[in-house]
């Protein structure tokens, strides 16, 4: 037996509020149970409530900021920060409302753990991000570099955006226009100075506004990653192939087709390799239903 | 001279030698091979799919079955992507129980190869010695993690459990009972004028056509191009450790036999000096909030799995399940190169260069 | 034919080593203590909370509640428990977040049965699955 497991399994009169920490649809009758039981744990959960609502309302900012800076994929159907805000950021709610409100109070306990757990972190965190927001990443000045390499080769209106994805290990990122994305992955893998000859990963992702092309690309010559994206249309998804430029994007490129529907121009052989011609649907749309239920 | 006709000829799905459920519609005119198609997709379980409606934790498990022979570094992938967005810091004894178990799982996996790759090319007795020290391997992780392949060892921000009392020393133990094998193995194959004969010069490719078509791992590697993620990218604590990339020049299906066989060695290495440095004791978990959201934004990590280059990029709108899921995994992007190597040949080579690329189909069909 | 040499004496050598294989059916494998096998359910240790079914990454654990027959105790207690093992994939989750322990990991692993039906497992086949139950988890 470990530290660790024996910790996770503590018991239920040490710590009451356990058994609802993880779950928002647990039967909302255990909550006042397990308070009674340890009657210090009702102080205990209003102190962890205010944290809480501290702790989301920094993330959310956080997360806020990120958004302006940096990037990127508009939230379609708002992310659920959006939508909890206004419940978590009524400070002024009276103890009392709160103590009505089971299910709500279920929740709050959850996040309230979490608070505690990752208070120390987060808070560490804040700070360093906030840091990191001032500095510009390690990786600026090669994406300057690129951007102007590109903007001097194939003109002023190629780049859509671009930015570091601080998350991603603060990968270089382009997004292109859709016209001219094969003329930016050619000059990206046959330049000189870029060389991006190796084709890391490529797949395609539906943002329900639009679909997206992801590709990471690796030069081996200098050692240097970047992701290349492309942006589109929600309706027709439709883009030039590179499978002539990397032998390695005809399976993915299949699989995009496959699964998402996205329409490759000059691809050598575009089938849906996973599924069978026969399928009905895209699985990795948001919107696809299954075509069977029973199945 | 003889008449010969073409014929359609399929191979598999059921076929001991494609390693899984794999299909190539073969055209031969007599023994050469014309064209070939292959046909994947019959053990696709749409894990990316079934992964939106999941917890961060709750994949971990799914991982597990697409590269079914190496798992540890599956359940890696997953759980690096999360950290990186999360930007959490990992005890440092649950890095090297993670970098013990993936080396571990390393050198299962290639054992594994070699001994259903010889069993393909006619040699049935390797199959047996590999599988016997595999099986001391897949001990040492059932007594870590509880089961024999799909460990589901690994979690957001550390391991799941310590190692059990003495289990550090049967794996420094193990080390030196493996370079002994390994010997053993050289004996017995490595210098044998058959198998020779067998993968000499078969399946050849250049080191351009080897980047064109995304190939990774030993398969890049056999073609001389030095590229490890474990040394030129590195991740977890691999910077703390000793040990060379193995690369060959020849590009055959003989240099990705001579690749695989040096990574062994080098994992053992590897295995040896963690032994050495991991902390007698210390957390194995970080402090994770119970329900994992990472920041609302996208990742894509890659680290060094036994067959290549195994990334996982995640899209996340805060939510506690990932929006999007991608694994980038290496035998699909492997496979791609086959009907090329295989036009022309003699239709007795097909199972030798099938072999040689080292396919989990697990994980081409994802 | 050097190689071929070398390889029939390295041959010759293993077959003075120890025996590697197992006799399995006739003597069973001992299992360590982590292994996960089919789980064993304690009914008095459950505070139906609900987590292991929630965490179950394939949905296969079924519960219901009902009220504590002593009506001054207010707390509920677990009426039935099915897990269905043609689903389930052993991934222990589901006793890594019990708060209370009562569902845990045996050492049985022989999950074959002439029909599928019999691979419903019910609170009381659970409850019974004592076999190979671990010394340290043993109630």
């Amino acid at each position: 037996m470990t530290d660790n497991h024996n910790n996770d399994k503590s018991l239920p009169e040490q710590e009451g509020l356990d058994p609802t920490i993880n779950q928002e649809e647990a039967p909302s009758e255990n909550q006042p149970h397990s308070q009674a039981k340890s009657p210090d744990s009702n102080q205990k959960s209003d102190q962890n409530k205010e944290m809480d609502q501290t702790f989301d309302q920094e993330t959310n900012n956080d997360l806020k900021e990120g958004n302006e800076t940096q990037q990127q994929a508009p939230s379609p159907e708002n992310p659920p920060n959006n939508s909890e805000l206004p419940t978590q950021n009524q400070p002024t709610e009276s103890d009392k409302e709160k103590a009505k409100k089971k299910a709500a109070a279920a929740a709050k306990a959850k996040a309230a753990a979490k608070a505690k757990a990752a208070e120390k972190a987060t808070s560490a965190k804040a700070e360093k991000t906030e840091e990191e927001e001032e500095l510009p990443s390690y990786n600026q000045p090669l994406l300057n570099k690129y951007v102007e390499v590109i903007k001097e080769h194939l003109g002023e209106d190629v780049i859509e955006e671009a930015y570091i994805n601080r998350l991603s290990k603060h990968v270089p990122t382009i997004v292109t226009t859709p016209e001219a994305y094969y003329s930016v992955a050619q000059f990206l893998k046959y330049n000189e100075q870029l060389g991006f000859d190796f084709l890391s990963d490529y797949h395609g992702t539906d943002f329900e506004t639009h679909y997206e092309l992801y590709a990471h690309l690796y030069s081996l010559l200098n050692h240097q990653s970047i992701a290349l994206k492309v942006k589109l249309d929600h309706e027709h998804p439709s883009i030039e192939s590179l499978a002539q430029l990397w032998e390695g994007a005809n399976w993915p490129e299949c699989e995009a087709y496959d699964l998402l529907g996205i329409e490759f121009r000059n691809h050598p052989s575009l089938h849906r390799i996973f599924l069978g011609e026969e399928w009905k649907g895209y699985p990795l749309r948001k919107d696809y239903q299954p075509y069977d239920e029973e199945v | 001279m003889l008449r010969t006709e073409e014929m359609l000829l399929n191979v598999g799905p059921q076929h001991p030698s494609t390693h899984g459920v794999f299909r190539l519609v073969v055209k031969i005119d007599g023994e050469i091979i014309k064209e070939a198609k292959p046909v994947i997709g019959y053990l696709h379980r749409g894990t990316e799919k079934i992964a939106e409606d999941l917890q961060y934790t709750q994949i971990i498990p799914y991982t597990d079955r697409m590269d079914y022979l190496s798992a540890m570094t599956n359940n890696y992938v997953i759980c690096h992507a999360v950290e990186t967005m999360m930007d959490l810091e990992i005890p440092e004894r649950a890095e090297y129980l993670r970098v013990l178990s993936m080396e571990l799982g390393r050198v299962a996996s290639h054992l594994v190869w070699f001994g259903t790759y010889l069993l393909d090319i006619g040699a049935v007795s390797p199959f047996l010695y590999a599988f016997r020290e595999r099986e001391a391997i897949i001990n040492l992780l059932t007594e870590l993690s509880g089961a024999r392949l799909t460990f589901n060892y690994m979690r957001i921000g550390g391991v799941k459990w310590d190692a059990p009392e003495g289990w550090l020393d049967r794996v420094r133990e193990f080390v030196p009972y493996m370079r002994e094998q390994l010997q053993g193995y050289h004996d017995f194959v490595t210098g044998n004028e058959i198998f020779h004969q067998r993968v000499k010069g078969v399946g050849t490719y250049t080191r351009d056509d080897a980047i064109n078509y995304s190939l990774s791992g030993a398969n890049l590697r056999c073609t001389g191009v030095e590229w490890d993620l474990r040394k030129h990218e590195s991740y977890s604590i691999y910077d703390r450790f000793q040990f060379d990339v193995i690369t060959r020049q020849e590009g055959d299906a003989l240099s990705r036999y001579h690749c695989r066989m040096g990574e062994i060695e080098e994992s053992l290495k590897i295995i040896e000096q963690a032994v050495e440095q991991c902390p007698e004791e210390g957390k194995i978990l970080a402090k994770v909030p119970k329900v994992v959201k990472p920041p609302k934004g996208e990742a894509y990590v890659r680290i060094e799995s036994p067959r290549g280059e195994i990334g996982c990029y995640i899209a996340s709108q805060g939510k506690k399940e990932p929006y999007r899921l991608k694994f980038r995994r290496p035998s699909f992007y492997n496979l791609q190169i086959l009907p090329k190597l295989l036009e022309g040949e003699n239709m007795a080579n097909l199972i030798t260069i099938l072999g040689g690329v080292d396919i989990v189909l697990g994980e081409v069909d994802g | 034919m050097k190689g071929i040499g070398k390889g029939l004496a390295y041959t010759l050598k293993n077959m003075s080593k120890k025996q590697m294989t197992y006799t399995y059916p006739d003597e069973p494998i001992p299992m360590p203590d982590r292994f996960r096998g089919i789980q064993k359910f304690y009914p008095e240790k459950c505070i139906v909370c609900n987590q292991c079914s929630n965490i179950c990454p394939t949905d296969c654990i079924d519960l219901t509640e009902k009220k504590h027959p002593d009506p001054s105790v207010k707390r509920k207690i677990i009426d039935t428990f099915d897990i269905n093992f043609e689903i389930c994939i052993l991934c222990d989750l589901c006793t890594e977040v019990c708060p209370t322990e009562a569902i845990i990991m045996t050492n049985t692993f022989e999950l074959a049965e002439y029909s599928r039906d019999e691979l419903f497992k019910n609170l009381e086949w659970l409850d019974e699955n004592e076999d190979n139950t671990r010394e340290e988890n043993k109630a």
